[in-house]
């Protein structure tokens, strides 16, 4: 798909592709209120944004749709707030981690959910887009069928490379929480891939 | 993503469950480059700026108290009294307590409410229209079919005056006219 925009290491230094070079000038011209300098900024983002997402809620196409929407009206009403301090496509990242995040908070609240990673393990392969279904034997399958809290530290921890202090910030979690979901998660990602 | 094979034909899956090194928390080197190989963009399968935009438009006056620049556009003043006007009329209709609408005439009040949104929405337009002619006037075919549809939903609003889903289709419509109109006034 799109690896060839992004160079990866697994220690953590990822450098994804980021139009970052004309990002300022539009963010700026965006803050004073231009809704076009704002699409301009959501025409270049809106991939790397929608993919965080995607991944954080299991490749559930509706959601991550929806999710993604939210994540650029919640930067447009959070870009005053932005002091230029890091790349707008870092902020913008961060942002949408948090959206998905807190939808998944969100879900584990309501009653049906009952905090149990468990009751929620289908929420994966139900997509009504047919993108889990469309999935073929893969990594990406697998990941996308892991209970929603383990899949969130996984993909933040080994795909995104985010350190398990940040984990736990972002998820509202003990640092420790956050290394054995990363456990359970890699054991339940051999297991499934094993039953494929 | 398939999985990938290495030189002697063992796949990734292979590695996962047949690396000794494992012990349920460590990946080997593989694995941990093919899960940050997942580590990509992806579009969404439709343009999700439109309800972006609209969104922005009815949000702008939250927006607003916080700036220090917001001088500099007023373009989006009138749009963002309008939106809010109309996010608050759209609200009020939400949270109709189900009593008192059993109790007081319904149809009455949801003209009332069209009729006084159309108003709030004729004048913010007429204002961002003013302060960009040119602009606006440029996307005149999707307005247009716009402002067809919202005469649609005020005819059938007289014919069916207690059907408050058209209300709400009129307050989505209005925001959505508002948006792009917005949208060509500040490009």
């Amino acid at each position: 798909m799109l690896a060839a925009t992004m160079t990866t290491s697994p220690a953590g230094t990822t450098a994804h592709f980021a139009p970052e070079d004309g990002d300022h000038a539009l963010v700026r011209s965006a803050s004073r209120g231009d809704v076009g300098a704002f699409e301009s900024l959501y025409r270049r983002h809106v991939g790397r944004v929608h993919g965080v997402i995607a991944r954080l809620v299991g490749y559930h196409g509706a959601r991550a749709e929806d999710l993604t929407q939210e994540a650029f009206v919640r930067a447009w009403q959070a870009l005053p707030a932005y002091r230029f301090e890091s790349a707008f496509g870092t902020w913008l990242h961060r942002l949408a981690v948090n959206t998905a995040l807190m939808e998944l908070r969100a879900r584990r609240t309501r009653p049906q959910g009952d905090g149990d990673d468990d009751a929620l393990d289908q929420l994966g392969t139900q997509d009504s887009a047919g993108h889990a279904t469309a999935l073929s034997l893969d990594l990406e399958r697998a990941v996308a069928t892991l209970p929603p809290r383990a899949r969130a530290v996984l993909v933040l921890h080994d795909v995104e490379g985010w350190k398990h202090g940040e984990i736990a910030d972002a998820l509202g979690m003990a640092v420790g929480s956050s290394k054995a979901q990363l456990h359970r998660a890699r054991g339940l990602l051999r297991t499934r891939l094993g039953e494929q | 993503m398939n999985i990938e094979h290495d030189s002697d034909g063992q796949s990734l899956t292979d590695s996962l469950l047949n690396d000794s090194r494992l012990d349920g928390s460590a990946l080997d080197d593989r694995t941990r480059w093919a899960l940050r190989d997942l580590r990509r963009d992806i579009a969404p399968g439709r343009d999700l700026w439109p309800q972006v935009a609209a969104r922005i438009a009815a949000g702008t006056p939250a927006i607003d108290a916080g700036r220090t620049t917001s001088r500099n556009r007023p373009p989006v003043a009138p749009l963002a009294l309008a939106a809010s006007l109309l996010l608050a009329v759209g609200l009020a209709w939400q949270f109709w307590p189900p009593m008192q609408s059993a109790t007081q005439p319904t149809a009455r009040l949801i003209q009332a409410e069209a009729h006084a949104m159309t108003r709030e929405y004729d004048a913010a337009l007429r204002e961002v229209e003013a302060s960009a002619p040119a602009a606006t006037a440029s996307r005149q075919p999707a307005l247009r079919e716009l402002d067809r549809s919202a005469a649609q939903i005020r005819t059938a609003l007289a014919r069916d005056p207690d059907a408050r889903f058209l209300l709400e289709r009129l307050r989505h419509t209005y925001s959505l006219r508002l948006a792009l109109t917005q949208r060509a006034a500040l490009s």
